[in-house]
């Protein structure tokens, strides 16, 4: 009378065994689920007692106890609705194959017809079970596409319990889903480079920016196209790796965003939260500890529009998780680790009314409001962003005049390029990208002859550049020079790199001369 | 630094203190005693002014419980204490060309040296949040004229006002480049952010105020602070004005005062600059192109740098197309990008090189234009 049935449990994005155990036992009928429940997983009862009832079993009128072990961990959601279920058919002798429980590992929700429904987080569900030795899987036919590019584990979709029911006893089939393997879809990106009029320079910076990993500031007045440039930024970001897209996936498995995908993720997330967005929204937590907007943006771009109109503290917040690549959300039941490991792209005006610096339409803001108005952005924060770039005012003649440029295609096999002699030369350092140097790696990796090192030397005394900005000058140039595919950073690599930081004092600087 | 009183001086003083800014009220009573502060002392302590004073209730009363040297002990104490000095209309260092105009303040609280005939005063006024263009020229022209000696004075307000004292300063070898006349009392610094800008002005120059130490910056004040700045000077530079702003009062008080008013052309089309056009037109200023327009209206002054925009040496291909083109007209990185044919990171390292030999510079906007040297 005592059924014990594999599932899983997610902490983060990773997981843990859950053992399911039903006991049914005389006495007066009554209904317990011990081993930290949450709501959900509470609820499951009535779920189950009418998904039994309407699929043609019998509810036992006995005493019955579910337990989720271990009995200290949280267990959440709505997953555990199908084992529950099997367990309590199998305690009462109701499927009579007695091998089943070994063999199998059930995840899935019910509906009170008996159907099974998707859930969220199966992916980095079925990829931890894998570890832990499972071989046959049997989940929500809805789940079943992301599930099924584990390769080495027998991915079954369930539809129904009275299916599952049967086919464990032999009477129906159910064959697994067919494993795929993942092919990186030919993805027809809605802004191409060739689209964006005129802002060479800009679109320069962006080039460099996804090349090195580094993160990008853009400034200019309204209209100047600082929106479509960052939109157009995933279509020149390097390919997925399979890896990465596995990493991504999972994320979004349990933020249960991947409708709409093939079950896997196959192009790098661009995500662009309103700037109205809350420390929570953009870092992850609530009550589940959830991912948030950076975490989303894994290994693709987060893109903050109207950057000074976030909230400080939000923006304050963004700090550790840009350092480490990852955020760590503590409530004061779980602990849950997510990657977060994103190019950050901000755009702003220069001043409150946009229009300071133009030529068209002047600037009606007095200094301290312009000052007040890049004082929202701190210091260290503006630290982190390796390239500030000005985006040129477009006036209406303009337009049609200015030439478009390169396709994305041709800027992105450059971009490869770059991160492919990138990846050779830190194979050793774990690392990937110039963005993520520490500053002893900096010193070794990316030596200056005396030719550039005079020129950087000048730039500090007439741009007063701070001393954090000198490593950051010094990274930009590597992937300069990178991309140019010559292995020493010469003068002109410098030169150039030098521009992508003089923004910080002709607006951060002295604001009176 | 503290500062002596003669007796004199202790008297009018005490009349200032009491009366507050203004000229007239001040002049008026004190011509009733034939110039003697001390005789109207000695009248207030028996409560017995004569009509011809001029002065009613409540200032009557106020300098009847004023009329002791306790008030009078209690006020130089104040002074001390926030190293302010006043300088009475007879003071050895008050200055001698802001006596010559209609309504002199009466007293003059000053912060640093206060000197009664400095080297060739001219004021540099302008807007408030002057164009990139305003700002430059604020700079610069007030540096040039601080390296040939004169003394610039402003008002250390926000714009032209703290640039061109911050120009001034640049000037090493003047021992006395800039006085800046505040809109409120000597020790209150406003905009505060001008602090270190107003430390800078006490060591080697004044701040000088007509209001009573601790007045606040109130917007009243500023007409009255205006016609100080025009009548410390000799002359007035209008850098940047916009119609009907309040740059122009300083020049209608220079007018009146008959100081000289320089004026800065702009573009017709620049609102910052319709002010200026227009003394142009009306012939009030004269018309200005760099410090040595100014000097020489004063005999024996002459810019000790002339206006170079000499060829640069040692130019590669790309450098003198730039600058060829820049010298036509400013342009953006996009414009430049367009009309050069170069390629993004051949213009990104070049424009870099050209900025640091100071051909070029850059303005918000990512502008470049030529660098002038005036």
């Amino acid at each position: 009378m005592l059924s014990k049935i594999k599932s899983y449990g997610l902490m983060g994005i990773d997981g843990f065994s859950v053992s399911v155990e039903v006991y049914v036992s005389g006495g007066l009928p009554a209904y317990d689920t011990v081993g930290l429940p949450d709501a959900a997983v509470r609820e499951s009862k009535e779920r189950v007692r009418a998904a039994i009832r309407n699929s043609g079993f019998e509810f036992p009128m006995q005493r019955i106890t579910v337990n989720l072990a271990p009995a200290d961990l949280r267990k959440e959601g709505s997953v555990y609705d199908l084992p529950v279920a099997i367990g309590l058919l199998d305690a009462t002798g109701q499927i009579r194959n007695k091998t089943f429980a070994e063999e199998y590992l059930f995840l899935g929700e019910l509906a009170l017809d008996g159907t099974v429904r998707g859930v969220a987080g199966i992916l980095p569900m079925v990829i931890g079970a894998y570890g832990q030795g499972v071989r046959k899987v049997i989940v929500p036919l809805e789940n079943a596409a992301e599930a099924s590019y584990i390769e080495g584990v027998q991915v079954y979709a369930a539809e129904s319990l009275k299916h599952v029911v049967d086919f464990l006893n032999g009477e129906a089939a159910l064959m697994p889903t067919p494993a795929r393997k993942w092919d990186r879809a030919r993805i027809a990106y809605p802004m191409d480079f060739a689209d964006i009029k005129g802002q060479q320079g800009a679109k320069r910076a962006a080039e460099i920016a996804v090349a090195g990993g580094h993160n990008l500031l853009l400034v200019g007045t309204p209209g100047s196209g600082k929106t479509m440039l960052a939109r157009s930024i995933p279509s020149i970001l390097p390919e997925l790796t399979f890896e990465e897209a596995l990493e991504i996936t999972k994320v979004h498995s349990i933020a249960g965003t991947l409708q709409g995908t093939e079950g896997m993720v196959s192009e790098r997330p661009f995500r662009a939260p309103h700037h109205s967005a809350s420390t929570a929204s953009l870092i992850g937590g609530g009550q589940r500890a959830m991912p948030g907007e950076i975490s989303l943006a894994h290994y693709g771009v987060l893109f903050l529009d109207e950057f000074p109109e976030f909230r400080k503290d939000t923006l304050e917040a963004l700090r550790q998780p840009m350092e480490d690549g990852s955020v760590t959300i503590a409530r004061a039941a779980t602990r849950s680790t997510y990657p977060a490991d994103f190019m950050l792209v901000a755009a702003m005006n220069p001043c409150p009314c946009g229009n300071y610096g133009s030529r068209i339409s002047p600037c009606r803001c007095t200094q301290q409001q312009i000052a007040r108005y890049l004082n929202r952005i701190s210091g260290p924060m503006l630290d982190r962003v390796d390239l500030h770039v000005e985006m040129s005012e477009v006036g209406f003649e303009d337009i049609a005049s200015r030439s478009a440029g390169e396709r994305s295609e041709t800027v992105r096999a450059r971009v490869n390029a770059a991160r492919r002699v990138q990846a050779l030369r830190y194979k050793r350092e774990g690392i990937l990208f110039n963005a993520q140097l520490t500053s002893r790696m900096t010193a070794r990796f990316c030596a200056l002859d005396a030719q550039a090192e005079a020129l950087l030397r000048k730039a500090f005394a007439s741009l007063r550049l701070s001393a954090r900005a000198y490593t950051r000058i010094l990274k930009v140039s590597r992937t300069i020079a990178d991309l140019e595919g010559s292995e020493a950073i010469r003068s002109h690599h410098v030169a150039e790199a030098v521009q992508y930081r003089s923004l910080e004092s002709k607006y951060w600087g002295d604001t009176r001369r | 630094m503290k500062r002596e009183y003669s007796e004199r001086e202790r008297y009018l003083l005490w009349l200032g203190f009491v009366l507050g800014p203004g000229s007239k009220r001040y002049f008026r009573a004190l011509t009733a005693f034939e110039n003697d502060a001390h005789a109207m002392f000695a009248a207030a302590q028996k409560h017995d002014l004569p009509p011809e004073c001029g002065l009613k209730e409540p200032i009557l009363e106020k300098l009847f419980a004023s009329a002791t040297q306790r008030y009078i002990d209690g006020c130089f104490k104040r002074l001390a204490e926030l190293d302010v000095s006043a300088a009475a209309f007879e003071s050895p260092e008050y200055p001698a060309l802001l006596k010559e105009i209609y309504d002199p303040p009466p007293i003059l609280y000053y912060r640093g040296r206060l000197q009664a005939e400095p080297a060739l005063p001219i004021a540099v006024v302008g807007s408030r949040a002057p164009t990139e263009y305003g700002r430059r020229m604020a700079h610069t022209l007030s540096q040039a004229l601080a390296e040939c000696g004169a003394c610039v004075v402003s008002g250390l307000a926000y714009g032209v006002d703290c640039i061109a004292a911050l120009g001034a300063l640049e000037a090493e070898d003047n021992p006395y480049p800039t006085v800046a006349v505040l809109g409120s009392g000597v020790d209150v610094v406003y905009p505060a952010a001008n602090r270190d800008i107003y430390e800078q002005i006490i060591a080697r120059g004044a701040v000088v105020s007509e209001f009573l130490p601790g007045t606040k910056a109130l917007p009243s004040n500023f007409p009255m602070r205006n016609r100080i700045i025009s009548g410390l000077s000799r002359g007035v530079l209008v850098v940047e004005a916009a119609a009907k702003s309040g740059t122009l009062i300083t020049v209608d008080c220079a007018l009146e005062q008959g100081r000289d008013v320089f004026a800065l052309p702009g573009r017709i089309t620049d609102p910052k600059s319709e002010g200026t056009n227009v003394l142009l037109r009306e012939g009030h200023a004269k018309f200005t192109l760099s410090a040595e327009d100014v000097l020489e209206e004063y005999g024996g002054w002459r810019a000790v740098k002339a206006q170079t925009l000499s060829e640069p040496e040692n130019l590669s291909l790309e450098q003198a197309v730039i600058r060829r083109l820049l010298l036509a007209n400013e342009r953006s990185f996009d414009e430049l990008c367009e009309l050069t044919g170069f390629s993004v990171p051949l213009l990104n390292s070049t424009l870099t090189e050209m900025e640091f030999s100071g051909i070029i510079r850059q303005s918000p906007g990512r502008v470049y234009s030529i660098e002038c040297v005036l």
